[in-house]
Parts: structure tokens; sequence; C-alpha cells
């Protein structure tokens, strides 16, 4: 049986009819991330003995004739920046090397909950701050589609991990764009549902008011099965929106019959990799296939300031979320003669040189003098971001745009070039600003094998509908294969 | 002379169970060090903070008392600053939207009343505490601190008044009634001694001409008295270094209580930037017009309001009400008093007199005391019906006090029997007296009491006998005839 190659929803549906084991398919995932992680360096932490006895609760639940959960023994992983009980919770930062929390994230709750069995941590660009998975103390991610290139981030190794094949569901967060361009870099289906939609309780903040919780899986209907799990209010989480949630997995069945859908125009294409144009392209064809209405949209204002704007909110809210690491009750210590010579020595030494750039041109836009001549600006072109977006939501139901302007990066790029890195997230970032929900969705390979993914979003809250375009849009392009890394890189096999 | 001109910023810990942002609790007076603490006071990664909705009707309440407009829409602000006593490096406080802006005290200084605008009223966390391990206590010289973050994460309302006040009688009646409303409103606990009132003095010299001189603030001014002081001595110095031609910088000072001086802790140029920016962890507050109405209808009677109606309805004097209700639990003790039938003037007098005696003997709080009110009310109306003299009832209500009894139990304790003894019961009582003095009652019969000192001696041994419950005129008049 190859479970690798199963989705999540068909691992559940066999360990509750008795057809296989929770605890069998967790060994074939754990023996397949042992044999082959070595290639990509997705995983960076393994929770064998907790995963194992998780696994045995859902076969004795299964046993015992009780439920055993939507999730019944699905192997996920989730990115190291969710807080998980007793498991190392780095940010692949030397920062929190041996932090370990003792509590688990609500998200990590909520699969567990559902029967989900957590094999471990993945890596990641630092505190999530990247787009390249090439930051992290553990050394950085390969792209299972091509070794060569990097599998994008922040969220890499959750990304690389699904598309690998390691598990069927990985969690990542996205502030700028984190979980969607590695899922478009790696060939996956990444979603950041609406700000306020998943509890952020849990997760090592990036920026307080664009941070969210993104599933990443191979197929949309596990996607939706996602959204139901782990959608909902936390009272530990007072951003997280108490609206009563639609059924996520009935909503993905719905059909786009009727519906208006917007194909973003007006920016610059010939900048952008061929392909990837010709996937929004794709992408409307299939939509229309599908009984939906194609119309054109500009978004002027976002595709102009959406970069900058975004780098303002994010960097001055990391400086601020960031400030806690101090070395005095948790993290990297370094001594000193006096606290800020702690301060000073345990911060530098703990953090690395994106993270510490990032802080300091926060702290910059933050002080007095420089705040209203960057943050304030920011924060009301942010507002004209979200107008924008809400203006062209009243006459459509969703938008497909890019997610990346280009395919994965060569190795070692954000070295030759960060600024082209930074702009890469000039259509993902537009999503986290406006709180809107976006899924990048995977609609065919180049001739090389790169994946081409597109970018869709949808009004505030209207989760349901973009997954049920998504599915529409999945049903005539098919969805991504597991990566056959076995076969790559000649060793082993 | 230069006018001083005086503003204070007041910290009030308001008197929630828990703290402001998770569900830790406040009590953290005398408790181990850092056992009131969480993830979420800790600054743990991945927590968030959660508001705490009893504090805001809190602030909301203390800013109604304060004639406060009350914004419907405010938001938390991150004040940014690293020290070890705040985990996050940011203090959640509010900034620029204050729950409760532009209100008022009316204090009395100077036999006159006189209005302190107050600028805002707000909401922050407190900062923990920390422990400097050196025999004397102070910060230098110490080779390592301890950090207590039991008190980390403390609701607080900072009160911010306008700079009203031109003398340190004035400040300490500000500050006092800010005390007595944080009080009548439950809303703190308003005691200096154990940090829940806290308070930072701007001071400033009016020039002759009119304009303002530079502010100073001092702060660790932790009582009334080190407050009178510090005033006195900044407002000496500030004088001094003016007069010599000098000029003052903007700075903060600290007030040392035992050198009875201000000393600088930091100027304006060294002033921090604490980078204010929105809490994006707290959606905003909202403290909509039902919810501030419902919570205005809540509002008990204000200490004001009680002295103008104790003047009004029990017609009592300005210096009794003002007296009686410093504390609500005072007037409430003594308006229970009135009704349990007792006259409001007399319960006014035992109030004063007699039961603040025995509080001070016992250094008891008013809510502390043993005697009911109702009792004492009853004890009152005893002495206004005669049965008992007010000496009687002043040893009755100390009984009462010791024992814990009720009046009827306090009379029968004390030997004090109820109601006047006359009559046949008298006359008892005197054949007893004239057995025991059969020399003095042979001198009187014998007609040798020339000048009645005997006649008197004898009547005052039955009046003593009869403990005051004998009308002295009936043991006159009986003494008299049973001498015959």
């Amino acid at each position: 049986m190859e479970f690798h190659k199963l989705s999540a929803l068909e691992i559940a549906e066999g360990v509750k009819n008795g057809k296989w084991k929770a605890s069998e398919v967790l060994s074939a995932h754990l023996e397949r991330i042992r044999k082959y992680d070595g290639r990509i360096n997705s995983v960076v932490t393994l929770s064998e003995e907790s995963a194992r006895k998780e696994a045995e609760a859902v076969d004795r639940a299964v046993a015992e004739g009780r439920d055993p959960g939507r999730f019944a023994g699905v192997p996920f992983l989730a990115k190291d920046n969710f807080c998980t009980e007793g498991i190392r919770t780095t940010c692949c930062s030397k920062m929190l090397e041996d932090w370990i929390p003792d509590y688990d994230a609500t998200a990590i709750k909520r699969m567990k909950e559902a029967g989900a069995v957590l094999m471990g941590k993945t890596n990641m660009d630092e505190f999530a701050m990247g787009s390249t998975t090439e930051s992290s103390i553990f050394g950085p991610t390969l792209n299972p589609r091509d070794f060569g290139r990097v599998p994008g981030g922040s969220s890499g190794g959750s990304a690389a991990a699904v598309a690998a094949g390691f598990a069927p569901l990985a969690l990542g967060s996205d502030t700028g764009g984190s979980v969607r361009q590695p899922s478009a870099f790696c060939g996956v289906q990444g979603m950041k549902p609406s700000y306020g939609q998943i509890s952020r309780y849990g997760i090592v903040a990036y920026a307080s008011s664009l941070d969210q919780v993104g599933p990443i899986t191979r197929n949309m209907k596990d996607m939706a099965a996602a959204m139901d799990v782990l959608a909902g209010a936390d009272p530990n989480d007072t951003t997280c929106d108490a609206y009563e949630r639609p059924s996520f997995s009935d909503a993905v069945l719905s059909g786009i019959k009727g519906k208006k859908v917007a194909v973003l125009t007006g920016f610059d294409s010939e900048s952008m990799d061929r392909p990837l144009v010709e996937a929004i392209d794709r992408a409307a064809e299939y939509c229309r296939a599908a009984g939906a209405e194609i119309v054109k949209a500009k978004l002027p204002i976002t595709m102009k300031h959406a970069v900058a704007c975004y780098y303002m909110v994010a960097l001055g809210d990391a400086s601020s979320k960031l400030a806690c690491y101090d070395g005095m009750r948790y993290g990297h210590h370094a001594d000193g003669r006096n606290l800020m010579e702690m301060y000073k020595r345990s911060r530098n030494e703990g953090f690395g040189k994106e993270v510490r750039k990032r802080i300091l041109i926060g702290t910059c836009i933050l002080t007095r003098g420089y705040y209203d001549n960057y943050y304030v600006p920011a924060t009301k072109v942010r507002q004209m971001i979200a107008d924008e977006y809400a203006e062209l939501f009243r006459n459509v139901d969703a938008l497909i745009c890019p997610i990346s302007p280009a395919l994965p990066y060569r190795k070692g790029l954000v070295e030759e070039d960060p600024v082209r890195i930074y702009l890469g997230d000039a259509f993902s970032s537009a999503a986290n600003l406006a709180g809107l929900p976006s899924i990048s969705l995977n609609v065919g390979f180049t001739e090389d094998g790169l994946p081409t993914n597109v970018q869709l979003m949808g009004p505030r809250f209207g989760d349901a509908g973009l997954l049920a375009l998504a599915q529409a849009i999945e049903n005539e392009a098919g969805s991504p294969a597991v990566a056959d890394i076995e076969k790559k890189g000649g060793c082993e096999e | 002379m230069r006018e001083p001109v005086v503003g204070l910023e007041i910290h009030l810990q308001l008197k929630t169970k828990t703290k402001l942002f998770c569900s830790c609790s406040s009590d953290y007076i005398g408790a181990t060090p850092n056992t009131n603490v969480c993830p979420v006071c800790l600054a743990i990664p991945g927590t968030l903070p959660i508001l705490n909705d009893h504090a805001v009707e809190l602030a909301v309440k203390m800013g109604l008392g304060l004639h406060c407009s009350i914004s419907d829409n405010t938001r938390f602000h991150r004040k940014h600053y690293f020290y070890a006593d705040l985990p996050k490096a940011y203090q959640i406080t509010q900034y620029e939207h204050p729950i409760a802006v532009g209100g008022y005290v009316d204090i009395a200084a100077g036999g006159k009343t006189k209005r302190i605008r107050v600028h805002h009223l707000h909401l922050e966390e407190d900062a923990g505490k920390l422990v400097h391990p050196t025999s004397d206590g102070r910060l230098t010289g110490a080779s390592y601190s301890l950090v207590d973050y039991n008190r980390g994460g403390m609701p607080l309302s900072e009160i911010v008044s306008e700079p009203d006040m031109n003398s340190a009688e004035e400040v300490l009646a500000y500050i006092t009634q800010i005390r007595q409303l944080a009080r009548y409103l439950d809303v703190s606990d308003g005691e200096m001694e154990s940090g829940s009132l806290r308070v930072d003095v701007n001071i400033s010299l009016r020039n002759d001409d009119g304009s303002l001189g530079t502010r100073v603030e001092i702060k660790n001014v932790n009582s009334l008295r080190s407050i009178e002081r510090a005033l006195g001595y900044e407002i000496a110095r500030q004088n001094k270094v003016l007069d010599e031609g000098g000029c003052l910088v903007r700075e903060t000072r600290l007030w040392d209580d035992v050198a009875g001086v201000t000393r600088s802790m930091r100027s304006k140029e060294g002033e921090r930037d604490y980078r204010y920016y929105v809490e994006m962890d707290l959606a905003p507050i909202s403290a909509g017009p039902e919810y501030v109405e419902e919570i205005r209808k809540s509002l008990p009677e204000m200490p004001w309001e009680k002295r103008e109606r104790f003047i009004r309805d029990h017609s009592l004097s300005e210096e009794e009400a003002a007296q009686l209700t410093e504390q609500k639990e005072t007037a409430d003790y003594f308006e229970e008093c009135v009704s349990a039938g007792a006259p409001a003037a007399k319960c006014a007098n035992w109030m004063r007199m007699e039961v603040q005696r025995l509080l001070h003997e016992m250094d008891l709080p008013i809510e502390k005391f043993p005697v009911k009110a109702s009792e004492l009310g009853k004890l009152i109306v005893r002495v206004e019906k005669r049965e008992l003299s007010n000496t009687q009832a002043k040893d009755v209500l100390a009984v009462m006090a010791e024992k814990e009894l009720p009046v009827d139990e306090a009379i029968k304790a004390c030997g004090v029997s109820c109601g006047k003894i006359t009559g046949p019961a008298l006359e008892e009582i005197i054949k007893k007296v004239f057995a025991g003095e059969p020399e003095a009652v042979e001198t009187v019969r014998a007609g040798n009491d020339k000048k009645g000192a005997k006649v008197k001696f004898l009547q005052g041994l039955v009046m003593r006998e009869t403990r005051g419950s004998a009308d002295p005129a009936e043991v006159a008049s009986l003494v008299n005839s049973m001498l015959k």
C-alpha cells in the first residue's frame, strides 16, 4: 500500500472502516521521511514517540467503536513556529533552539482532537522571515520538484513535505504569502484563510494583524476538511472571529455555476515568468468550463503599493512582537556586565542576519519622526487596499491573479538579489493586508516539471465560496501528484 | 514668590479578581514570588492577551464618577521599552484613545470649593517588581537583581489631571477625593501604603508675568506626607534656582524620603521614545452607549451627593456630614443606625464619639466593628426612652463591642437592670444601704446632721447602688421619709 499517495480523507476513511490502522499509516510516513528527507531537509524535529501514542489512541478508539474523529489517523506536520507541548519549537532560530513549550497551539489542539497524528515540525525561514527557507539554523530546505531550487518560504518545510509525500497535510503560517508562495513553488495547494478564521493562539507571532494559520494539502477536499477542523472561535484569541462557520466540506462541492470571477489585468506581466501568465489564462478557462462568467479587473492601488505597505506594517509589528526575546526567561541567553548588555548580546547572538535586519527596519519605522512618515501612511494605504478589494468584491465573487511572479528561485538568489525576493510578495501580501481569504492552487506543471500555481482571492470570510471555486478548477486541472523524490538525485534505490 | 502649578498622574489598581489580560489571580500581596503568573503574563511565545471585561467596567465606573465622557471605540497601544520588569518588552496601555476623557472633581481646600479638571482616564497593565538583594535595598551596588512577575499585568487605571492645583493642600485634597471616590465605587482599595494608589507629581512655577516655567516630574512619592514634603522641597528648589538666575531643566526627579530631597533621574534629552503603536492582538473596546448607561445606573450614590443628603435629610452639620460620609461604610452604618429608630443627631454623635473611640482602641475599620448598626440604634433608642442613662449606655456599648453581644444580653451582662428602679424595689435598696451605714442613719435620726451631709451621703450610696437607674428626686424623698 502506498500510503504516502493517499489523501488525508482517504487515510481517515480507511482507518475508520478498519481497512488499515493509524499506526501502520504513521509507520509508512515516518519511514518515508527517514528515507528521503535527507534529500530536501523539510522536517527539523520528529516526534515519533508521541505520534505513536496518538496513533494507538486512534486505533483503540476505532476498536472500541468510538468516533476517532474527522482526521482519524491522518499524519500531519506543523511548521516550527506552532507551539507544541513537549516538542521543541525553535522557529528555526538559535534564539529558541532549545525551547520546549508546555502547551499546544489551538490549531494543533484542534487537529489532534480530530484524530490527526502530529509527526513533527517542519523547516522554515527564521521566525518566518523569508521566502526561500534558506535562513533556518537547520540549513535550507530544497524543492522536492527540483533540488536546485528553493521550496519558497517561509513555510517551505511544510510545503516541501506535503509535495514529497511525507504527510498529506501540513500546517503553515502566512503573514505575507508564507503558506501560498511555498505551496506554489512546491506544487501543492495552500490556503490563507480570512484573518480571524483560525485562532492564532500558539503561533509564534511575526505580525499580529497579518499572521494567519494556513493548511497545505494536495487536494481541495482535504483543504476544506482541514478548514472545518481548524476554523472556529477561540477564547484564547479575541481577534479570531466568533461567527458561525459554514461546513467548508459541503461548500467545496457547491460548484461555481453562475458565479462571476475576475481575472487580474493591468500588472506588468512582461516581467513575470511566462508559464505563470499562461497558468492564469488556463485557470480562467477552467472556470468558464465550470460555468462561471469571466470578467477583467484592475487593482491599481494594490499593485502599486502593496509590497511597500506590507513591509512597513509587517516589520513595524515584528520589531514589537520580537522584543520579548531578551534571553531572560527563555531562549538564547548571553551574559553581560549589566541588563542592557545582556539584552544586546542575547539578541545579537540569538537572531540571524535577516531577522536582525527586519527588527532594525521595523524599529526605525516606529521611531518618533519616522512613524508619521512611514507607519502612518502605510496604515492609510492599507485601508485603501482593503477598500479597493471590497469594491471589487461588490461586483465579482472571486479574483484570479498570480501568487508569485516567478517560478521557484534557484538556490542562493536571496543573497544576490534580496529586493527581487521582497518584490515577489507583490501579489501575495495584499490578502494579508486586507484580511482576505486566498488560495494558492496548482493548475499544472511546466515541461521541466516546475509547478504553476495561481492565486484565488475572495471577500472577507468568503472562504467557503473560494474553496468551491478552487475545487471547480481542481476538477479540471487535476490535483498535483506526490513528487517522486525517490527517483531524483540517484542515490539509494 | 512664584505660584506653584501642579498636575497629577494617579495610578489606581483596579479591584478585579484576575489580571488585565490573563486569568491569573490579582491577589498578589504576600504571595510567593512568581506564583501568580501564566504563559500570557510571562510573554511566552504564541500567547495572546485577553481583555478582562471587569477591568473595563471598573474603569468606566471610575470615569463616570470623575464626570468624564466615555469613549465608544477605544483601542490599546503598545508602549515599548526594554526592562526586566516587562516580559513582552512593551506595556499594553491606552494612548491615543483613552476610555474616559474630560472630567473633573470638586475639592475643598482653604475653606473653598475648587474644581480640578481631569484630562483623561486610561487602562493599562502594571509591570513586575524588581527585588535588589542588597542589605539597604538600594539599586546600586547589587551584583544581581531578582524579578517577581506577580504584579505584572495587574490592571491599573491612570487618572491624569490638568495642572489645576496650586498648593500642597489642594494636591492632598485632590488625592483624598480620588481615593474616596475609588473606594465608594469599589473600584480600588486606593491604599498608598500597599501601592494600590500611586501618584506622580508634575510641578512647575508660574512666573510673575503669568507664563509657566519648566515642568518637572517627581516620582517615588509613596505617602501623602512624602508628597507634601516633596512639593515643599521642589517649590523651594525651583524658586532658588530661578532666584539665582539659573535655568530649570525638564526632567524626572526621584523623591528621597530619608534625605528629604528630590534627585534628577533623567532629563528630557534622555527621554525614551516608547514607539507607541496600536496593539493589534486586541480588538477595539466597544463601550457603547447602552453599556455605559447600564453602568451609570448601577453607580452608587457619590460621596458628595451623600454629604448633601445627610445635611438635608438628617439635619446634620457640614462637619458631621463630611465626617460620616468620608467612608461609605461609615455612612452606611450611620444610616442603618438611624433606620433602627434612633434620632439622626444622636446617632451622629454616638458614632463620632463613642464608636470612633472604640474603633480606635480596637484598631478596627468600621466594617469590622462587632456591634451591628441596628443594635447601636436600639441602644440609642433605650437612652431616648430614659431606660438607660448615657453613662450606662456607654458601658453597655463597650460590652457589646468587647463580647460581641446584642443590646439585651449586654445589658444583663453589665448587671444593669432593665428599666427604672422605683417604689418598693427602691425601698429595698434604701433599707440595705441604711443597714450598712447604721452610724450615719443614727446621726440623722438623732437630729445631729446639721448641714445635711449625712443625708446626701446616704442618697449618694443609694444612687450608686442603683447604678443610676433610679430617679434622683424619688431617691431623695424616699430616703428622707424613711429616715424619719
